[in-house]
C-alpha cells in the first residue's frame, strides 16, 4: 500500500520523491475523538520527524492526537506494526491536528512519518493488556465473518432452490402470467451471490446467459425462458429449459454447501457485485425483455451488503477501518434511499423503461460512490492477523 | 538528465531499494525555492494565482465540470483537501497513491500517466454559482457577479453540458496527463462530487504570450491576436485578477472564467469562398494579418474606408470583438479546439472551439463582448451549444488547500 522513499543520485546530488499513500481517496474523515479511558498520546509532526509524548505507554486503549507544528514536506502519520498500518492521520497541512483510537497490545510499534528526516521511530507499549488485544479479537471476527457468509450462502441458495421450483412450475404450466410475476423474486437469490455462482465457471452461463453471450443452440436458463414470457407471451418449448434451470440451480446448491471462502473473497465479492450492477444492470441491458433490472440491483446490492456486514466487525481495530466502516455505511444507505423511492411494494421495483436518465445517473453516482470504498476493503481484510 | 523527477522515476525508484534514504530532507524535485531550470515541465501548484491562467498555454486540455450531489460542508472541505494533496502531486509528475502493491491493493493511482513526465500540468479550480446555494453555508460569500451568464443570441445550450458546482480545468503539453488528472480527481471526488460534464481539447487556439505563436482554429484561421499578455502584471491586474475592491475579499487575485462550447458548422465553412472567410474574421488566413495590415501583430485600422465601404466589415469578427468596439475591454483567451466525433443525428463533424476565458469581471469582459457578437458574420457559421460561468480562487499559499480562502 505504501510507496517507500526513493533515493537515487541524480545529476550529482540526492532526488527524493514523496511518499504516497494508497489510503487517501474515497474515505471520509478518519474517527476521531478519544476513546473512554484510553491513554492519551499527543505526536508533534515536523519535518525533522515525528515526536510521541509519551514515547511508550502501557497496553490498552489509547487516542494518538497527532498536530503538525510547522512541517512543509510532512503531512500524515502513521502507527505500524511491521509493515501493516493500524492507525493513521493524513491530510495535515501545517497547525492542523487529527486524532485515531486504537486498542494496542504489548510490542513495538513504529511511527511513520513520511518525507520527515527521521520517518520512523519506534512507539514502545508494555505490560499486558487487560482487555483482548485488537489483532487477536480482528482474527476471531474475520473466522466469524467467513463462517456466517458461508450461512448466509447456503440460505440464499436454499431460497434460490424453493423459488425457483415455482417458478419452474409455471412455466412447465403455461401459466405466463403467473410466471412474469415470479420471475423477478426466484433471480433475486442468484444474483445476491452471482460472483459465488461464478466461481463455478459452467454453473453460470448454464444459468444467467443473455442471448448471444453463449452459441444459440446451448442458450438456456433464466433469460432464455424470459425472452419467451415477454416476448413470445407464451412458455411454448420451455419445459426441457425450466427442467433443466431447475437441475442447474440444485447443482449451484450442492456445489456451495461444500465450498469454503476466505475474508478476502467476500470482500472482492461485494466489490464484484457492484461492478455487476453497473456492467449491465444500469444500462438495462440486463434484463432487456422483462425490464427487471431494478430487481437485480436490489439484490446485488443486499448481497454486497451481507458480505460487508459481517466483515465490518473484523475491521473496528484500527482507525483507517473504522473510517472505511463508517464511509461505507453511509454509501449503502444512499443507495438503499434510492432504491427505495423506485420500490412498488412486495420486493418488486419500477420497470427500467420507466427511470428518468436523471434517476439512472444518481443512482449510477450512489453506485460508483460506494463501489470506491469497498474496494479498498479487501487489502485491509487480508492484513488481520 | 536533470535533477527534475517524473513518475518513471518514482516508479523506478520504487522498485529498488526501500531503505537506502534516511535523514534527507531536502526534496530536489518539489522544493519550491529550487531554481526553475532544474525543474522544467513543472508549474508551480502555488502562488498568488493559480496556475493555468496566466500560465503560457499548453497543447492539450481536459475539462470537467461536477456537481455537489450532497450538502456537507465537512465533506466538501475534506475532498478539497484531498484534492490538493493528489492535485499538487500530479502536477510535479508523481502519481496521486501508489499504482502497486500487494495482491489485494487496489492502486490508488490509475497508472495510466505511469513513465511520462508533468507535462507543464497545471489544475485550475473554479465555483459555479450553484455552490453559493444554502446548502454549504456560502450563500453570504457570493460574488455578485457570479451567477448564470444571461441568454445571448444564437445560444442552442444544452442544459447536461452547461453549468456545474465546480469545474477543473487540467492542460498539459501530453493528453494523458491531462486526462489522468482529471480521471483521478474524478474518482477522488466519489461520494462527494459526481462530475457533469467533460471537455477534452486536442489543440490550444490562444497564445497567452507573445513568445508563443497564436494558433489556427479549426477554420483555419488565427484568432485572438489581441489576446490579454500573460507576462505583463499590469494587463494582468487590469483585465484578468479580480482586484481588492470586489465585494467579496476571498476572490482577491482570483478570476472568473467563462466556458463556452462553440461547434463550428465545419462542411459550410469549408464551401465557403476565401474573399468571404477573410471578410468574415477580417483577417487574412495564412498569414493573420487584418485586412488594413501586413503582418499578424498589426494593429487593425477600424477605421480604414475603401470605395466607401469599411476594408474590415462591419460585421467582422475582430471588429465586433476588438476592445475599441467593447469600451477598451479585454479578456484573457485560454480555448482549444475540440472535436467529439459525428453527429449522431446529420452525420457531420462534431468539432469546433471550446472555448475558455478569464477576466476580473464577467460583467465587462465576456457578457458585453458577447452581446457586441449578435450581429457577428462568424455566427452563420457557429452555434454555442454549453455554457458555464466559475470563480476561481487565489492560488492556495503554502498549508493552504485549494479554494481555502472560500471556507475561512
Amino acid at each position: 500500500m505504501l510507496l517507500v522513499r526513493v533515493a537515487g543520485l541524480v545529476a550529482g546530488f540526492l532526488t527524493i520523491a514523496l511518499v504516497a499513500t494508497g489510503c487517501g481517496s474515497g474515505s471520509a474523515d478518519e474517527a476521531s475523538g478519544s476513546a473512554a479511558g484510553a491513554t492519551a498520546v499527543r505526536v508533534s509532526l515536523s519535518d525533522d520527524g515525528c515526536r510521541a509524548d509519551p514515547a511508550s505507554i502501557a497496553a490498552g486503549p489509547a487516542t494518538f492526537t497527532i498536530k503538525n507544528e510547522n512541517g512543509s514536506s510532512v503531512s500524515e502519520a502513521e502507527l505500524m506494526s511491521g509493515s501493516r498500518i493500524l492507525g493513521e492521520k493524513e491530510g495535515l497541512t501545517p497547525g492542523l491536528s487529527g486524532s485515531f483510537s486504537l486498542d494496542l497490545k504489548p510490542g513495538t510499534y513504529q511511527l511513520y512519518c513520511p518525507n520527515a528526516k527521521t520517518e520512523r521511530s519506534d512507539f514502545v507499549v508494555t505490560g499486558t493488556s487487560a482487555s483482548a488485544s485488537s489483532s487477536s479479537s480482528a482474527a476471531a471476527a474475520v473466522n466469524a465473518a467467513t463462517a456466517g457468509y458461508s450461512a448466509y450462502l447456503k440460505d440464499r441458495a436454499a431460497s434460490l432452490v424453493t423459488l425457483t421450483s415455482t417458478f419452474v412450475a409455471a412455466v412447465k404450466a403455461g401459466q405466463v402470467d403467473r410466471a412474469k410475476a415470479l420471475y423477478a423474486r426466484a433471480r433475486a437469490p442468484y444474483e445476491a451471490i452471482e460472483p459465488v455462482a461464478e466461481s463455478f465457471g459452467d454453473l453460470d452461463p448454464a444459468i444467467d446467459a443473455r442471448e448471444g453471450d453463449v452459441p444459440a443452440a446451448e442458450w438456456g436458463g433464466y433469460h432464455r425462458i424470459e425472452r419467451q414470457l415477454w416476448v413470445a407471451g407464451n412458455t411454448a418449448g420451455m419445459a426441457p429449459v425450466a427442467d433443466k434451470l431447475l437441475a442447474d440451480v440444485r447443482t449451484l446448491a450442492t456445489r456451495i454447501a461444500g465450498s469454503s471462502f476466505q475474508a478476502a473473497d467476500l470482500a472482492n465479492g461485494a466489490t464484484e457485485l457492484l461492478t455487476e450492477v453497473s456492467k449491465s444492470k444500469l444500462t438495462g441491458e440486463e434484463e432487456r425483455y422483462s425490464g427487471t433490472d431494478l430487481s437485480d440491483i436490489a439484490a446485488n446490492l443486499a448481497g454486497s451488503r451481507a458480505a460487508f456486514d459481517l466483515l465490518a466487525p473484523a475491521l473496528a481495530g484500527s482507525s483507517s477501518g473504522m473510517g472505511l466502516v463508517t464511509t461505507i455505511r453511509s454509501r449503502f444507505a444512499r443507495t438503499d434511499a434510492l432504491m427505495a423511492e423506485h420500490a412498488t411494494g412486495g420486493g418488486n421495483y419500477r420497470p427500467y423503461r420507466q427511470l428518468e436518465p436523471a434517476a439512472i445517473r444518481e443512482l449510477t453516482v450512489a453506485v460508483d460512490a460506494l463501489a470506491e470504498p469497498l474496494s479498498q476493503l479487501a487489502e485491509q481484510v487480508v492484513t488481520i492477523k | 538528465m536533470s535533477a527534475h523527477f517524473s513518475r518513471r522515476g518514482f516508479l523506478a525508484g520504487a522498485l529498488g531499494s526501500a531503505a537506502a534514504v534516511g535523514g534527507v530532507g531536502v526534496l530536489a524535485g518539489c522544493d519550491p525555492a529550487g531554481p526553475a531550470a532544474s525543474r522544467p515541465a513543472v508549474v508551480p501548484f502555488r502562488g498568488a494565482h493559480q496556475a493555468g491562467i496566466a500560465t503560457p498555454a499548453q497543447d492539450r486540455l481536459a475539462f470537467a465540470a461536477f456537481d455537489v450531489p450532497g450538502t456537507s460542508r465537512t465533506e466538501l472541505v475534506d475532498l478539497l483537501r484531498r484534492w490538493t494533496l493528489a492535485a499538487e502531486r500530479m502536477t510535479r509528475g508523481e502519481p496521486v497513491g501508489a499504482v502497486d502493491g500487494s495482491e489485494h491493493y487496489v492502486p490508488a493511482d490509475t497508472g495510466e500517466a505511469t513513465g511520462l513526465a508533468a507535462a507543464n500540468l497545471t489544475l485550475t479550480i473554479g465555483f459555479g454559482p450553484g455552490l453559493f446555494d444554502s446548502r454549504f453555508g456560502l450563500a453570504g460569500r457570493r460574488p455578485a457577479a457570479l451567477r448564470e451568464l444571461p441568454r445571448f443570441a444564437g445560444d442552442e445550450l444544452d442544459p447536461r453540458i452547461s453549468g456545474g458546482d465546480l469545474c477543473i480545468q487540467a492542460c498539459a503539453d501530453d493528453p494523458q496527463v491531462a486526462f489522468h488528472a482529471i480521471r483521478n480527481l474524478n474518482r477522488i471526488g466519489f461520494g462527494v462530487t459526481a462530475m457533469r460534464w467533460f471537455q477534452l481539447g486536442f489543440g490550444r487556439t490562444s497564445s497567452t504570450t507573445p513568445s508563443q505563436q497564436t494558433p489556427r482554429n479549426l477554420m483555419g484561421f488565427k484568432d485572438g491576436t489581441r489576446n490579454v499578455n500573460g507576462e505583463v502584471p499590469a494587463d494582468l491586474d487590469a483585465h484578468v485578477w479580480v482586484g481588492p475592491n470586489s465585494d467579496q475579499a476571498w476572490l482577491t487575485g482570483g478570476s472568473y472564467l467563462v466556458s463556452r462550447k462553440i461547434r463550428m458548422g465545419i462542411e459550410s465553412w469549408d464551401r465557403d469562398r476565401i474573399g468571404d472567410q477573410e471578410a468574415v474574421f477580417g483577417r487574412t488566413k495564412v498569414e493573420g494579418a487584418p485586412l488594413t495590415g501586413q503582418h499578424e501583430r498589426d494593429e487593425p485600422d477600424l477605421a480604414a474606408r475603401a470605395d466607401g465601404t469599411p476594408v474590415i466589415p462591419a460585421d467582422a469578427h475582430i471588429r465586433l470583438a476588438a476592445p475599441e468596439s467593447n469600451g477598451g475591454v479585454k479578456i484573457l483567451r485560454r480555448g482549444y479546439s475540440f472535436t467529439d466525433g459525428v453527429d449522431p443525428v446529420t452525420g457531420q463533424l462534431d468539432a469546433g472551439l471550446f472555448f475558455i476565458c478569464f477576466q476580473s469581471d464577467p460583467a465587462t469582459g465576456f457578457i458585453p463582448v458577447q452581446r457586441n457578437l449578435a450581429t457577428d458574420a462568424l455566427n452563420e457559421y457557429i452555434k454555442h451549444t454549453s455554457s458555464a460561468i466559475f470563480a476561481c480562487p487565489p492560488g492556495p499559499a503554502d498549508g493552504q488547500f485549494w479554494g481555502q480562502q472560500l471556507f475561512s
